[in-house]
């Protein structure tokens, strides 16, 4: 007798325990992790570093959206699972202007105030075999002229007006994959440690060797 | 004045407390008319910022118009000056005063399990006046009140028209395990995932979406979940049975200072505060509790004026039959006589 009422409490408490937790079901439910994060989803300007710690840091309120002037900031929608609601930037959208209102108006530390030049959001990368004046297709000089960091992000080849080089100080804003003309974007924003030129090239991995 | 209303006797002496509820439904109805205006100011500054107005189109053309005209007496320079009021109930910022729901603070923390105060700091204006006015937010302020009393009136219609309309009562500790479920979960996927049910937060950053971003997103869908479970099941359910705000602010407001009591004297037990009472508490036994939030809709309903508000720490015992009423005269006479 005392087994089944110690039996009957237990699964009495597991009841209520997984009816508590229903809502929180219901609400996964609806937004499963079904999609991977993507590379051209960039963090806003000033976000940690770390996507899990992001995501543990952000509380979903939208504000950051709400205040970018140029709308460049979306938000994760349900196939986002544990990045629902967090924000995000497509630069082949729209690029951030680094006007740092989002890291400012953030109420949590998902988005610390940076100054511009320390802020890191990836690196431009170009791919040198999509680029219309470095396969002497033409000349362009879009993501050079609209660069806000102009000088330190992003030149000019020395010798070559119009083949750009991205430089030490980008900080992966991402304007310049906004302007691209050239629809397989020879520029993009990518993680730091993966460079300022893109490696799949058979031609560049030759010449490297 | 008060010569005339002494003059006609069959009107009651003024009781300012009355016509709180009204003043409640004027305070929901605007906060919620804000979480609608703000995405439109956003999408209007947006517009100003990019010195857009000949490339819009006509609707948007006739948005910034509106805008334009509203916010004219206000700022000089919408741009920035209309930053001033910005985002949701679940975290916004008031003229330079960044205020978050409690509950946010409480996922995030149990989230990343560390503490970052400017965060912390936020919630502490909402958390002191809970503290001294109870959960006052869930009746004054939350967006997603001003929908579920709105949903309740219609159940109410529903049933009048002969729709049985479920009025089954849950146990009300319901809520605080739902509470504990969010923050061990919350710990557990790391993610705040108080955000995606806590209906305030819900509704804000839908109505944000759906006129800023790309529509409503699924937020939606478990709100209007959330209103088919009231509607169907129990009265407003999910705020007294499932809503994890509503635990926390009811624990915070568990030792309130402002308590709405009954005037004993003037009782006359015709229970019409227990049945106007959307939360179910039994202010006819004196049994308020730290459930209730304040939303004075008992004094409005009251016949007699026998409500008040008292500055007490908690509630008195029941004081037995209202005075005015038949059992309390019959028990004065069984004890005369």
């Amino acid at each position: 007798m005392r087994r089944r009422d110690f039996l009957g409490k237990a699964v009495f408490t597991t009841a209520i325990i997984g009816f508590s937790a229903l809502p929180y079901g219901l609400a996964r439910l609806l937004s499963p992790a079904t999609a991977r994060p993507r590379q051209n989803h960039l963090r806003p300007p000033g976000a940690l570093k770390d996507d899990k710690a992001f995501n543990a840091a952000c509380i979903g309120c939208g504000l950051c959206g709400e205040v970018c002037p140029v709308r460049a900031i979306r938000f994760h929608d349900r196939t986002g699972g544990d990045r629902s609601n967090t924000p995000y930037i497509d630069p082949s959208i729209k690029g951030c202007i680094l006007c740092g209102l989002c890291m400012k108006h953030c109420p949590t530390d998902a988005l610390q105030e940076t100054p511009i030049r320390k802020i890191d959001m990836g690196v431009a990368q170009i791919d040198r075999v999509a680029c219309y004046p470095w396969v002497d297709r033409g000349i362009c000089g879009a993501c050079v002229s609209i660069c806000p960091l102009g000088e330190h992000a992003i030149g000019f080849k020395a010798g070559n007006i119009y083949r750009p080089v991205v430089k030490r100080g980008c900080v992966g804003c991402g304007l310049c994959v906004e302007v691209c003309p050239e629809p397989s974007l020879a520029i993009r924003i990518v993680d730091r440690s993966e460079g300022t030129v893109a490696k799949h090239g058979i031609g560049i991995r030759r010449k490297r060797q | 004045m008060s010569a005339e209303v002494s003059a006609t006797t069959d009107i009651k002496p003024a009781y300012p407390l009355r016509h709180l509820n009204k003043l409640r439904w004027v305070v929901l109805v605007i906060v919620f008319l804000m979480l609608v205006l703000l995405p439109f100011l956003h999408l209007y500054q947006t517009y100003v910022a990019a010195h857009a107005y000949d490339l819009l189109s006509a609707p948007e053309r006739r948005l910034y118009d509106v805008m334009e005209w509203l916010t004219r007496p206000f700022v000089t320079d919408p741009a920035t000056d209309l930053n001033a009021i910005k985002g949701t109930t679940w975290s916004g910022s008031l003229f330079g005063v960044k205020l978050s729901d409690p509950l946010a603070v409480v996922g995030q923390v149990s989230a990343g399990l560390d503490w970052y105060w400017p965060f912390v700091m936020t919630a502490l204006i909402p958390v002191a006046v809970t503290v001294v006015f109870g959960r006052v937010f869930c009746g004054w302020i939350c967006p997603a009140t001003l929908i579920y009393e709105l949903n309740d009136n219609l159940a109410s219609w529903l049933r009048k028209v002969g729709v049985p309309i479920g009025r089954r009562r849950l146990d009300r500790r319901m809520k605080y395990l739902v509470l504990a479920a969010g923050i061990v979960l919350s710990y557990i996927t790391g993610a705040v995932l108080f955000a995606a049910i806590y209906p305030p937060a819900v509704i804000g950053r839908e109505i944000y979406y759906a006129v800023a971003q790309q529509g409503f997103g699924v937020g939606a869908v478990f709100f209007i979940l959330t209103l088919l479970f009231d509607l169907m099941l129990t009265r407003r359910g999910f705020c007294r049975y499932v809503c994890p705000g509503g635990a926390l602010y009811s624990l915070l407001g568990r030792f309130r200072l402002f308590r709405i009591r009954r005037k004993v004297e003037t009782c006359n037990d015709c229970a019409k505060c227990n049945a106007i009472c959307q939360f179910g508490l039994d202010p006819l036994h004196d049994d308020f509790g730290q459930e209730c939030n304040n939303c004075s809709a008992c004094i409005a309903v009251c016949p007699t004026d026998a409500l008040k508000f008292t500055v007490s720490m908690r509630d008195v015992p029941f004081q037995g039959p209202g005075h005015l009423g038949r059992l309390y005269r019959k028990q004065a006479q069984g004890s005369g006589t």
